[in-house]
């Protein structure tokens, strides 16, 4: 699968931060496997443009498509496929079910279209330093180590495409790089894409290439 | 793996407001209750009143007159071509004959057999509303013997009160043919002479008939009439109870044997009291379907962050949908179950022990009952299925 980006625009953006973007307002194609970083000052449309490739808004000019598709058009059902089969995102502000415990989390993800097995996830969890928070209320972990709940989530499923919005903003540098690794393991797994946007460059990811937002 | 609703069920508030679930349920098993038991007694009650109201030929013959009262006793109370076709045109109508009456006045004597006099009356009618049509039912002009069908109800009179107070000798129904009555019909100053002989006796024309011919001969001949509106109509109809036909009577203020349309009005009542009782059984699953639906709507408002985070990272909102109104397919099948077994069972007590096992009613229950069951059934799991949805796409 691919992604293609034509003259999007969000509606709500001063035409100032447009003209010096890479991606608003051009024709972009990101290709499964590789692996893109975007970085963008705070207010540039970051969290929008993760919004707006996994198909949550749609406030917008120009034209996303997948593959042939233009996601204007998908219904609810499409989303939920393309989200199940092909996306997967871990976002900033990570949205996980709080008061469910950290394995229902993700259990849920999980089962939805199973890519491991349960064991995988035990095994993450423990390489992420978070195996012994298994079984406690989400609500419960700090916010790091939900972070890292949201990060084993996302992987949990078959994807094309990884959307990261922020996804280290509150790890340390140890766990930054063992959950760089851990994604980079995943996707190659799939010959999947990495799109991560973050606000400066991260070390431990080593993108094909950069854009400025 | 398939998933399943158990999966979802701990992110779902499917514990809260209990009262107001289970309230659902009660309301909704006594509303069908009282559907399915008031269409059942519907039932009994046209198979109760049909089968004891036993006809010969399948159909049921009313005599019906317009009402006299006080106001209308000088009205003309005849029935007009318009009256008779508006009559015929009727669904529960299947055929209409109008009595014909003498016109002069007769007199009859029993000669020495019969040592009585009286004044006399004749009617005639289509041959084919009589039940007992002998071959010498027939009157051919000249002819001085004129054949004459008699109520058998006058003859149980004549034998029981006429005949022991004037010490006159009873008759048996076959004697009765064997006898000649002398009648005198008198015109404008004339007389002529008759010879009655009774050939029949019916039980379902209470009058004397003669051969219509012979009654519009003799109305001209006596007293220069041709043939008038009928003040007496004789309806044949497959249902003399039938509710539909009772109403009509009653809307045009026609007047019949109060008898013959007993069980009509029996059951007239009885079907607009259990009619009602259904409608109140409709508004009671009305009402419980919509109790239900503010469970539903509480629980989908409680639960809406997790049920939209569900759907945010890949939930199908159809799978979703499904999967919840499946939750309660297994309440609806025994709230329905439930109710259906109560009907069969307070429909066999009622056979049983109220008819005392009375054959013409099936102990079981009618098949009508269980169709309406599963129509209950299937429009309910609709409902709830469509409001989930509905519910569950808006978020």
């Amino acid at each position: 699968m691919q992604i293609k980006l034509q003259q999007v625009v969000p509606d709500f953006i001063e035409e100032e931060k447009i003209s010096g973007s890479q991606v608003w307002r051009s024709d972009l194609v990101f290709h499964k496997g590789e692996k893109v970083h975007i970085i963008a000052p705070s207010g540039s449309g970051k969290t929008s443009l993760i919004h707006f490739l996994y198909g949550l808004r749609k406030d917008y000019s120009g034209s996303i498509f997948y593959d042939d598709k233009n996601i204007n058009g998908f219904t609810a059902e499409d989303f939920a496929t393309s989200r199940r089969q092909f996306t997967s995102i871990v976002f900033q502000d990570l949205r996980l079910f709080t008061g469910q415990t950290v394995i229902q989390n993700l259990e849920i993800k999980r089962q939805l279209d199973p890519f491991h097995s349960q064991s995988k996830i035990v095994e993450m969890a423990n390489r992420l330093g978070i195996g012994s928070k298994l079984n406690k209320l989400c609500s419960t972990c700090s916010y790091g180590e939900q972070q890292r709940i949201a990060i084993i989530r996302a992987l949990q499923q078959p994807y094309d495409f990884l959307l990261l919005d922020e996804p280290f903003s509150h790890l340390d540098d140890n766990n930054r790089s063992l959950a760089m690794e851990l994604m980079e393991e995943e996707a190659e797994l799939r010959s999947a894409a990495v799109i991560l946007v973050d606000l400066k460059p991260v070390e431990y990811f080593k993108p094909d290439r950069t854009l400025n937002l | 793996m398939k998933l399943s609703f158990d999966q979802i069920a701990p992110f779902l508030v499917t514990g809260q407001n209990r009262a107001s679930r289970w309230l659902g349920y009660i309301g909704l098993g006594i509303g069908i209750l009282l559907l399915l038991c008031s269409i059942q007694m519907f039932i009994n009650i046209n198979e109760l009143l049909k089968s004891r109201n036993p006809k010969k030929s399948g159909y049921d013959y009313i005599s019906v007159t317009k009402s006299i009262s006080n106001e209308n006793m000088a009205a003309d109370h005849s029935f007009s071509d318009d009256d008779i076709s508006t009559l015929k045109k009727q669904s529960f109508v299947d055929d209409i004959a109008a009595f014909q009456s003498n016109k002069f006045v007769m007199k009859a004597n029993g000669g020495t057999a019969l040592p009585f006099e009286t004044d006399l009356f004749f009617e005639s009618i289509d041959e084919k509303f009589i039940d007992t049509v002998p071959a010498s039912f027939s009157w051919k002009e000249g002819q001085t013997t004129v054949p004459v069908i008699m109520s058998s109800d006058y003859l149980e009179l004549y034998n029981s009160v006429f005949a022991p107070s004037r010490d006159l000798p009873q008759f048996s129904e076959k004697s009765i043919t064997a006898l000649m009555i002398t009648i005198d019909c008198y015109g404008i100053g004339e007389m002529q002479r008759f010879r009655g002989n009774v050939v029949a006796l019916s039980d379902r024309i209470n009058t004397v008939v003669v051969p219509d011919n012979f009654l519009q001969w003799a109305n001209k001949r006596f007293a220069n009439s041709i043939k008038t509106n009928a003040n007496k109509i004789l309806l044949k109809t497959k249902d003399a109870n039938d509710p539909d036909l009772l109403k009509f009577l009653q809307l045009k203020d026609y007047h019949i044997n109060r008898d013959k349309t007993r069980f009509g009005r029996v059951k007239q009542i009885l079907q607009a009291i259990v009619s009602g009782l259904a409608g109140f059984g409709v508004l009671v699953i009305l009402l419980a379907m919509v109790l239900f639906s503010f469970y539903l709507q509480l629980m989908i408002a409680k639960s809406r962050e997790n049920l939209q985070l569900l759907l945010t990272i890949g939930y199908s909102p159809q799978w979703l949908s499904k999967t919840v109104a499946k939750k309660w397919i297994p309440v609806y099948v025994l709230v329905v179950i439930s109710a259906l077994a109560i009907t069969a069972l307070l429909h066999w007590a009622f056979q049983h022990f109220i008819m005392a096992g009375q054959e013409s009613l099936s102990p079981l229950i009618h098949w009508l009952v269980a169709l309406v069951a599963l129509l209950v059934l299937l429009l309910s799991l609709a409902i709830n299925f469509r409001l989930i949805k509905k519910l569950l796409y808006k978020l």
